[in-house]
């Protein structure tokens, strides 16, 4: 930084948001993005803006920008350093963004040009930006490029953005907009498309910055963990209005809005000092939509667990005097018990030890699209991919099996070799004792109403063209022998289980929420009662609320119907919330499994320890764990020799790891399998 | 095992699903000018024939006569004009465009619904049939179209068979024979563009889902797959036609496909090229109205396409 920069310590707001306004005029309609948004960021300090989709969060940061396409009005101030940005020129606007005001996307990818390299990259902003010569140019990227961490900072320039890491290129996108020394940085979701490990990396850099760079930050997230990690206050948007802006503890310890105790509330959090994991408490109904013109009402009401008379007559506005504002009436009602009582996870205990999914030695290999050497000849061109090895687990009944890992690990491959979409090279599995074939079409009628799935995406997993009773009623018609009326009537009671008004039944799922497609892909997964449903990232896609919503939903058919579930997910919260196992993924491998207890506890595998240390808490008082790995999930092809995570291990003994497949050693209790050199004990401390 | 012959056949395609395409093209420029263009050649087609006010075919001692003037005395007008047997431009005109567009129509939907189902069978399956379908399709789309139809037409008359199919139909064998040359020209090429558009769609986790159900393929194609590929097929479907029309004038052109003296757009230019500078307005009309036709087709294509970069509930 440059000498003369302001003391840390001064307070006057860098950015000062004052009752912010966003209408966009649509064809269909005036949308409020933002009806009143107002929040301060100083010199110093990180802002988390945190909201679910849909409330505005982005709409306020690119307000700040500028960047508002079609036809907009903006109200209020938006006052940087004492000047509001609202009405002002364009050609001073664009002065002050790079110069003073940058920003970094949520996807690295777009962010930089594919066709050029890294270092003329960033030559070309520092070039725009500031006025130096050739040689001190190079010197400062090279510069940024350290201060940002990355490997080799001299020699990164020579790449082109296709050879580095997600996590890598989202470094080269922050020292960009570091570039010209910034008064503010505005940061949306830049973690979000990033696998967790890499992601507490780039947090740590976030949290290392705000104290060398004497900037103002604002980071916009919906994941409130990311937020407690790296925010020093915190503004909370429902429905495109400020709902509370606090310091970061006074909002994770003591929330005074009822919309932020409810979200705290519905994220999975660690078993208690009982033992006892909470059972996460829902908010009922979804957000209040941008389209609708708000009354003269608190918007939150509908869905306000305290909502009095007043709240529909009146709307409140948010408090200006004290130092943790809030739009609540009585805010002093509000307490952790108003989103219910605390309850445990769930109240059955599974003791049926009939297994009802099993697979032995499974194991799936990608064979390379490019055929052979010689074109029809000789050796694989590329020897096939290692995307499951020696897979064995077990689920029994009314159990989950939860499967985590990072992108690239094999969870979902797993899961698709299992119900038949993928292709398994060998290794058996087994429902209900029965061997399986390893294509679905080979399956009988049966066994496939027996073992459904539930994929991630839920618009993706709905026929667009096709009203939401399709899926569900084909798959009653198919499974249960049921005749056109009677699926009818069946998938309407189905829709009401999970939560949905069956009058929905004719829609289209465009005219549905991502939530509610989600319930939908549910209700038929749970057509026909199957015995067993693989969950393929089944919540990752929505918000926390939501989530919280269809986790319940799941466990709730579990007790009902005694279904097994296996359950994948890159979330490790949301995993040790549903699971009764855990089986840990690593480029293919299963690097630890056993009781879900087990696996959290030391000792642990040395993956699982990054995992776990990785996950961001929503806690702001947590400290965070210091175990980090560079780099990302490696391809694993055929002919591999030694441990599968030897090179990203941060415990990595001697040469054992390289050249020695590791052995399967027995943890906490027999069930309890880490693989690793390192012996148990050793793993342990 | 539950048999599957318990679930009731399914409706493929809902009708209205067909037209929107259509309506939505109609809210763009384009569409807005190609759609027009098209029904009126459509309207054309289907009456001009009672329309017209003189016989298409019948000679006359008018001969010559300039557009927008009176032969004799009393008689109607002959608005375009008479050619150098007396023939009534006009006439002849409204007469031809049912036998043009009736090919052209006749002969792309048999193509594009060959194509359709090729190409959507081949992709979904994939591998080596797939593999294979799609060299022999290279191979008929490496054969140019006028050639393919010359082939046909010059080896019609020992096509002894086709004479009975031809008069089930009423029509003759050339005007059969051009159209099964369409279906065949045109084929391979829709087959390549649904089958792509197939290898898109086939990825979607609905798809996934429809095949852990236990779909048949047939179903998964047509239910699943098939509604969301229909922008594609009415784009394609577009093309095709007015790809049909030009090869059905070039025929018509050449002198093949049809019987004279019956009216043909094609013909109708080839047999007044001669006397172009002496009477224009002879050839010139039936070559505006192939024009007009294919650019009709054309911007209707357009706006199909276009329709579809916009979002699908436009305002009204």
């Amino acid at each position: 930084m440059t000498s003369d920069s302001i003391d840390k310590t001064d307070s006057t707001p860098l950015l000062e948001v004052k009752n912010l306004g966003v209408s966009f005029f649509t064809p269909r309609g005036t949308v409020r993005a933002v009806r009143d948004a107002s929040f301060t960021v100083r010199r110093g300090e990180v802002v988390g803006l945190v909201g679910e989709s849909g409330c505005g969060k982005s709409t306020v940061a690119y307000s700040i920008m500028g960047y508002l396409p079609g036809i907009v009005q903006v109200d209020g101030e938006i006052l940087y350093d004492g000047r509001d940005l609202v009405g002002i020129d364009e050609s001073e606007l664009e002065s002050l963004r790079g110069n003073r005001i940058a920003m970094v996307y949520q996807d690295p990818q777009t962010s930089l040009n594919p066709t050029m390299k890294i270092g003329p990259q960033m030559e070309e902003v520092l070039k725009t930006h500031l006025n130096l010569g050739k040689q001190e140019i190079r010197a400062k990227a090279i510069e940024l490029f350290e201060s940002v961490g990355l490997a080799s900072p001299d020699t990164i320039g020579e790449r082109y953005p296709h050879e580095l890491s997600g996590g890598m290129q989202q470094r080269v996108v922050i020292a960009l907009a570091l570039a010209c020394e910034p008064d503010l940085l505005i940061m949306d979701e830049p973690t979000t498309g990033l696998d967790v490990t890499t992601e507490a990396t780039i947090l740590d850099l976030i949290v290392d910055l705000k104290d060398r760079v004497n900037a103002g930050i604002l980071f916009v997230s919906h994941n409130l963990g990311v937020i407690a990690r790296v925010a020093d206050r915190v503004t909370v948007m429902y429905a495109s209005q400020t709902v509370e802006d606090a310091q970061v503890r006074s909002i994770f310890n003591s929330p005074q809005h009822p919309y932020t105790a409810g979200l705290l509330s519905c994220v999975p959090k660690p078993a208690n000092e009982l033992g006892i994991t909470p059972r996460l408490k829902s908010i009922p109904g979804s957000v209040f939509e941008a389209r609708l013109e708000a009354g003269n009402e608190c918007l939150f009401a509908p869905r306000c667990p305290i909502a009095k008379d007043e709240c529909t007559q009146n709307a409140p506005q948010i408090s200006t005097t004290d130092d943790h504002r809030v739009r609540c009436f009585f805010p002093e009602e509000v307490t952790p018990d108003i989103w219910g009582e605390l309850k445990p996870r769930r109240d059955f205990e599974a003791d049926d030890d009939s297994v009802v999914i099993q697979a032995d030695d499974l194991n799936v290999r990608y064979r390379s699209r490019q055929g052979k050497k010689y074109i029809l000849f000789g050796d694989e061109a590329q020897p096939p991919v290692r995307a499951v090895v020696d897979a064995n687990f077990k689920v029994t009944k009314s159990r989950t099996l939860g499967i985590v890992g990072e992108s690239g690990s094999g969870k979902s491959t797993t899961a698709r070799a299992l119900i038949g979409l993928t292709q398994k090279s060998s290794g058996s599995m087994r429902l209900n004792g029965d061997e399986l074939e390893t294509d679905s079409t080979d399956r009988t009628s049966e066994q496939r109403a027996d073992l459904r799935m539930v994929f991630q995406n839920p618009t993706a997993s709905l026929n667009p063209k096709l009203p939401i009773k399709h899926a569900i009623t084909r798959s009653l018609k198919l499974f249960g022998d049921l005749d056109n009326q009677a699926a009818y009537d069946e998938a309407r009671a189905l829709l009401e289980a999970v939560g949905l008004n069956p009058d929905y039944i004719e829609r289209i799922p465009s005219e549905l929420s991502g939530g509610e497609q989600q319930r939908v892909a549910l209700a038929s997964a749970f057509a026909a009662n199957p015995k067993a449903i693989l969950a393929d990232e089944a919540v990752s896609a929505l918000d926390v609320s939501v989530q919280a919503q269809v986790l319940n939903l799941l466990l709730r058919n579990q007790q009902e119907n005694e279904t097994s579930f296996v359950f994948i997910s890159h979330d490790l919260g949301v995993v040790r919330y549903v699971s009764d196992d855990i089986m840990v993924m690593y480029a293919g491998h299963v690097a630890e499994q056993g009781p879900a207890d087990d696996v959290l506890s030391s000792p642990s595998h040395p993956y699982t320890e990054a995992l776990l240390s990785a996950a961001p808490e929503p806690d702001p008082d947590a400290t965070p764990s210091r175990i980090r790995l560079d780099g990302a999930v490696p391809t694993m092809r055929e002919r591999f020799t030694g441990c599968f995570f030897a090179d990203r291990c941060h415990r990595k003994i001697d040469n054992r790891c390289d050249e020695v497949e590791p052995p399967a050693q027995a943890g906490n209790s027999p069930d309890h399998i880490i693989r690793c050199h390192i012996p148990v004990d050793e793993l342990a401390t | 095992m539950i048999e599957k012959a318990s679930v009731t056949p399914p409706l493929f395609v809902r009708i209205k699903d067909i037209f929107k395409p259509f309506t939505n093209a109609f809210k763009t420029p384009a569409g807005r000018i190609g759609l027009p263009l098209v029904i009126l050649h459509v309207l054309l087609a289907v009456f001009g024939s009672y329309l017209a006010p003189y016989s298409p075919t019948d000679f006359s001692d008018a001969t010559y006569v300039r557009p927008f003037t009176d032969a004799t005395e009393g008689s109607i007008p002959h608005i375009l004009g008479t050619d150098q047997f007396g023939r009534d431009v006009f006439s002849r005109l409204l007469s031809g465009a049912r036998s043009i567009i009736l090919i052209s129509a006749i002969g792309s939907i048999l193509g594009v619904a060959l194509g359709t189902a090729i190409g959507m069978s081949s992709g979904y399956l994939g591998g080596k049939s797939d593999e294979i379908i799609m060299r022999i399709a290279d191979g008929l789309m490496s054969f140019p179209s006028l050639l393919l139809a010359l082939l046909v037409l010059s080896v019609s008359d020992s096509l002894v068979w086709l004479d009975g199919v031809s008069s089930v139909f009423a029509t003759g064998k050339e005007s059969l024979l051009v159209i099964g040359t369409m279906a065949i020209v045109h084929a391979p090429r829709v087959a390549r563009v649904l089958r792509s558009a197939t290898l898109t769609i086939k990825t979607q986790e609905y798809v996934d889902s429809a095949r852990l159900r236990g779909e048949s393929a047939y179903y998964i194609i047509f239910k699943e797959i098939l509604p969301n590929a229909l922008p594609v097929l009415a784009v394609e479907g577009s093309v095709r036609f007015s790809y049909a029309i030009l090869l059905a004038s070039s025929l018509g052109f050449l002198g093949l496909g049809v019987e004279p003296p019956s009216p043909d757009w094609g013909a109708m230019i080839s047999d007044s090229r001669s006397i172009l500078t002496r009477a224009p307005w002879v050839p010139l009309a039936p070559a505006a109205a192939v024009a007009s036709l294919v650019v009709g087709v054309n911007l209707l294509t357009e706006g199909i396409r276009d329709a579809q970069k916009l979002p699908t509930e436009l305002p009204e």
